[in-house]
């Protein structure tokens, strides 16, 4: 019969209890589903890494001899080494798509991941195993031949194999600034296969035991030979980019889905104490009709129970299921990774049952107290709490204000916890509109300071390594050009080091840097300007010393800092040409920039980037984490209908009665939305005040998981206050129109006569 | 006097499933203006439906309920809340207070649907509680809640008061209290009154008693002289 009962129940409070499910459900499908994805990127990278076995470091120096070797070998923490000759290509195409060549010494560490075709073969010296994004670009299969262009030598292989390399996971080249698999890609060959006499290696793979400072100490006290740079994994540009990519995930999809179980789990307890307290009476009923006490409980315990239970266990499944797949699909375009595993963590597990046992504990000690007290008075309505005067009535003013003001006023002191799950549903909307609103700003406001404050040229000739000084002043004439050197560069302070670029001016007009505010700035010819991210990495500020070194090089200077400037998407230092002669160090021009349109090739230029074509790979590179917001936003206003909704319904439910009384004393139903609506609106309100600072809050903090080469002050443009404002308060009204066909309905002698 | 309510052969059915119960059964009947009027009948016998369709909560299957020389059952949504606002006062079993609300600020209430001038205080007054005005209901007994009530519902000044069982849930001597106060509304501002009761002691201090079974008059009775409500012997 209790069944029976509570299959009604479960009917009569329809909505109710599908919005417990949704909630539930939503809760868990966000958090799990996102978690799955983010542990997933950290599953596939070690997955990946570990099966191709990924160099722990790499070791370049000029003369890469046996000997050095040897040494390298000696060292005691060292596991595992080969050589490698890493060298630029032109493959034969009309595009002149650049790609970069391994000549293999050995074939254990950082192994080519095989596709299509025959195992990677070191005796094989006439073929070639292809980056298989790049020959799907250009249709090449296995069988086919390619010819490469290094240094004016053509060299022409027969392709054995197509597959992924675990250094090339994210791949750029000096003529596109984001993948794009037409115009680069890579190429693994035995050293058999290298066409010019003695084979020059030019880099070390190593593995190592212990971290990559301790391994880089013994390299510097213990080798007994010089080398030019050692890069530990953390710092090379693919495993670093991915690993950038992997923490922005973890991030993104910690907070925000806590978010999400923490106000789907507050709306399920607030909604199962009301519909138990509503019960009241029925359960005194029950009780004095001789119902075992644990009858009853377990009755009202399973009521929620199952809600809760199949909503979870549906997020649980369908989250991994659905959100991972969309994701990484996005991902696909940025990352060559042969295969993308779904993770798993157990937080997922112990969030899903933690959120069906506090269902189920709420409803238990909603009920106990009911169960609790004696038959006789569990059967008489419950003494309605007791309003007292507060603040705001002992000001003669209190009685300036209409009914709606105070009634609403009241009825939000009576019921304060209902009150507050508004404030806080509203508050979370708002919150998460306004972070990822914020965030689409941000994209734009560091796109239109990088590519039209800082850089404001049309076009930019980026040059060869070996360009000379008169081809460059030819260039230079022809296209009315400015000389710009960007070079990479390590700087250590405080024990830190970080990697950066070096970016020095020569009377440059098309290139101004910036402070905070965006305000250009002058940089003397005396002085060293450190960017405001990296001076925060490395925690320095202006008067200190920083330690950097440009990469390829071994001299290190030691210099203080004049200047803090501000770089939405490149940190490091900004100095004049004289300064860099100053401090000893050569300067290489790597770049022209000009105010015309430049389409000609000039011999000594190795690409020109329009702006056009600079502001469209910055779009391309934000749209991966676009697509997050947007999915967290649809599910951020998603999950604020359900909780609003919801609120809704529990408040109506109480004051049915009130209202109902309120219409046989002659209000208008109008009259009595408004009333709603008034409550509504003071939440939605409140909500939004609190919300759009906190907004703001969560967006730096988006923005500081962005990575070390973003900077940017988080903004709350005037157009996304309203946008979120309009958003918020429309699905406020939406939802309150809903109840307004309720009051126009409500059955005043029905409502009248339960006397609950 | 005039007659100002009229009920012409109102019939007011209940479909429950296949069967219909009639809960209304050709109901004729005619109250004057001022008058103090009791309806007596049995549990389940159309009382409480009675009173609803005159107060306009619910609306009748057939017939014509006439009040004030209008058509009740006639009006629309809007019309029947204008109604309900200016002709009705209800007196509920259970109060019905607005919790939210002190006493004063639950007559003063009125103001927001009628056009009257309400002084609060006097009106809570004329039902001596002028010194609990500043008091929630839940902060009042049962009979000052319900004199509360009584004040709110003769604050906007209604052509009629209709009680549905004003005393069911007090004691006998602020039952007293509570139907003389009613019977000097009828008496002394000529409001008409009707009251919904179990204890038929009461039709003695009625002019009119109205007996109602299975949903069909069964007397009406007119009292030439009928006693004060302080005079009955409870
Ligand atoms: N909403 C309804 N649906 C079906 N039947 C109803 C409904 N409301 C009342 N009834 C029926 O109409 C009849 C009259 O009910 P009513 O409430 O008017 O009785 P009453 O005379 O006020 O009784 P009591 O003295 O017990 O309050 C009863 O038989 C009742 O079952
Ligand atoms: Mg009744």
């Amino acid at each position: 019969m209790l069944a029976k009962k509570m299959v009604r129940d479960i009917k009569n409070h329809k909505i109710q209890f599908i919005s417990i499910f949704l909630m539930a459900f939503l809760g868990v499908y966000v958090f799990v589903g996102f978690g799955a994805e983010s542990f997933g990127f950290e599953e596939t990278a070690n997955q990946y890494y570990g099966e191709t076995n990924l160099a722990d470091g790499w070791i370049y120096t000029s003369n890469l001899d046996k000997d050095f070797v040897d040494k390298v070998n000696d060292l005691s923490l060292t596991k595992d080494l080969e050589r490698q000759l890493v060298v630029n290509s032109i493959a034969d195409f009309k595009n002149d798509p650049d790609i970069t060549l391994h000549f293999l010494e050995d074939d254990d560490i950082s192994k080519f991941y095989l596709i299509k075709g025959d195992e990677f073969d070191l005796s094989d010296g006439d073929g070639v195993w292809l980056d298989i994004r790049f020959a799907e670009a250009k249709n090449l299969t296995v069988g086919d031949d390619i010819t490469f262009e290094l240094n004016g030598v053509e060299i022409t292989k027969e392709i054995r194999g197509l597959g992924y390399s675990p250094e090339h996971l994210y791949q750029t080249s000096d003529s596109s600034m984001i993948p794009d698999y037409d115009k680069m890609g890579f190429a693994y060959m035995s050293h058999k296969a290298f066409p010019l006499g003695e084979i020059p290696y030019n880099v070390l793979l190593v593995k190592y035991d212990g971290d990559s400072a301790s391994y880089e100490k013994q390299l510097d006290n213990d080798l007994g030979r010089d080398y030019s740079s050692f890069l530990p994994r953390a710092q090379h540009p693919s495993f670093a980019e991915f690993q950038d990519e992997t923490d922005q995930h973890k991030m993104m999809t910690d907070v925000i889905p806590v978010i999400f179980i923490v106000i789907a789990m507050l709306t399920l307890l607030t909604t199962m104490t009301r519909i138990i307290n509503a019960q009241r009476t029925q359960i005194g009923v029950l009780k004095a009709l001789g119902f075992k006490n644990r009858t009853i409980m377990f009755h009202y315990i399973s009521y929620g129970f199952w809600m809760v239970l199949a909503g979870g266990i549906l997020g649980f499944v369908l989250g991994p299921l659905t959100l991972p797949p969309i994701m990484f699909e996005e991902m696909a375009d940025l990352y060559s990774i042969p295969y993308w595993l779904t993770g798993f963590d157990m937080s997922f597990v112990i969030v899903t049952v933690l959120m069906v046992v506090l269902a189920a504990l709420v409803s238990y000690l909603a009920c106990r107290n009911i169960v609790n007290e004696s038959p006789s008075s569990a059967i008489r309505p419950k003494a309605p709490k007791i309003t007292t005067f507060g603040f705001l009535e002992k000001f003669g003013i209190w009685n300036k204000f209409s009914f709606n003001v105070r009634w609403n006023y009241r009825d939000a002191k009576r019921n304060k916890f209902r009150a507050l799950m508004g404030i806080v549903g509203v508050l979370a909307c708002t919150l998460i509109i306004v972070a990822s609103f914020g965030c689409m700003d941000g994209f734009d406001e560091m796109k239109d300071w990088a590519y039209g404050d800082i850089n404001h040229y049309s076009s930019k000739l980026v040059l060869e390594d070996n360009a000379t000084a008169s081809q460059i002043d030819y260039v230079v004439g022809e296209v009315d050009g400015e000389k710009l050197m960007e070079s990479a560069i390590e700087i250590k302070a405080n024990d830190v080091k970080k990697s950066g670029v070096v970016t020095v001016l020569d009377d440059n007009n098309l290139y101004t840097p910036t402070d905070d505010e965006k305000n250009p700035i002058e940089i003397k010819d005396s002085e060293i300007s450190l960017s405001k991210k990296m001076s925060q990495l490395l925690d320095v500020e202006v008067g200190d010393t920083v330690k950097w070194h440009i990469m390829g090089s071994d001299k290190w200077v030691s210099t203080k800092i004049d200047r803090i400037h501000s770089d939405p998407n490149s940190q490091g230092i900004i100095v004049t040409k004289e300064k860099l002669d100053d401090l000893g160090l050569d300067y290489t021009t790597t770049s022209i920039i000009s105010s015309k349109d430049v389409t000609e090739n000039y011999t000594g230029v190795k690409t020109i980037f329009s702006m056009d074509s600079l502001t469209d790979s910055w779009d391309t590179m934000m749209e991966s984490s676009m697509s997050i917001i947007y999915m967290l936003a649809g599910f951020a206003a998603l999950l604020s209908v359900i909780v609003l909704y919801n609120l809704g319904l529990l408040s109506f439910t109480e004051i049915k009665r009130e209202f109902a009384t309120l219409k046989v004393l002659g209000f208008k139903s109008s009259h009595l939305r408004k009333l709603l609506l008034t409550q509504n609106l003071w939440f939605t309100t409140i909500g939004f005040i609190i919300g759009v600072p906190l907004g703001r809050e969560v967006l730096q903090y988006l923005w500081g998981t962005m990575g070390d080469s973003f900077y940017l002050n988080a903004h709350i443009s005037l157009k996304t206050i309203i946008i979120t404002f309009l958003i918020v308060y429309v699905v406020s009204i939406l939802v309150n129109l809903m109840f307004s066909g309720k009051i126009k309905r409500l059955d005043m002698v029905e409502s009248l006569k339960d006397n609950e | 006097m005039s007659t100002i309510i009229e009920f012409k052969n109102v019939n007011k059915e209940y479909k429950s499933g296949d069967h219909i119960l009639k809960a209304m059964d050709n109901v004729n009947f005619t109250i004057d203006e001022g008058e103090f009027v009791v309806i007596l009948g049995p549990s389940g016998a159309g009382k409480s439906t009675l009173l609803n369709l005159l107060g306009g909560l619910d609306s009748v299957t057939s017939g014509q309920i006439i009040v004030n020389g209008q058509n009740v059952e006639s009006f629309n949504d809007n019309q029947l809340t204008e109604y309900r606002a200016k002709n009705v006062g209800f007196i509920f079993q259970f109060y019905n207070l607005i919790p939210n609300l002190t006493s004063l600020e639950n007559v003063e209430l009125m103001k927001d649907i009628v056009d009257v001038d309400i002084n609060g205080l006097d009106v809570l007054d004329s039902v001596g509680l002028k010194d609990h005005a500043s008091q929630f209901p839940a902060q009042l007994s049962g009979g000052e809640q319900q004199r509360v009530s009584i004040a709110r519902a003769v604050a906007k000044q209604p052509t009629m008061l209709l009680c549905d069982e004003p005393t069911g849930a007090l004691d006998s001597k602020t039952g007293v209290l509570i139907l003389n106060l009613l019977q000097d509304m009828s008496n002394n501002k000529n409001t008409t009154v009707v009251i919904v009761t179990h204890n038929a002691i009461l039709a003695e201090a009625a002019d009119k008693v109205i007996r109602i079974k299975n949903g069909q008059i069964e007397s009406i009775v007119i009292n030439e002289n009928p006693k004060k409500v302080t005079d009955l012997e409870w």
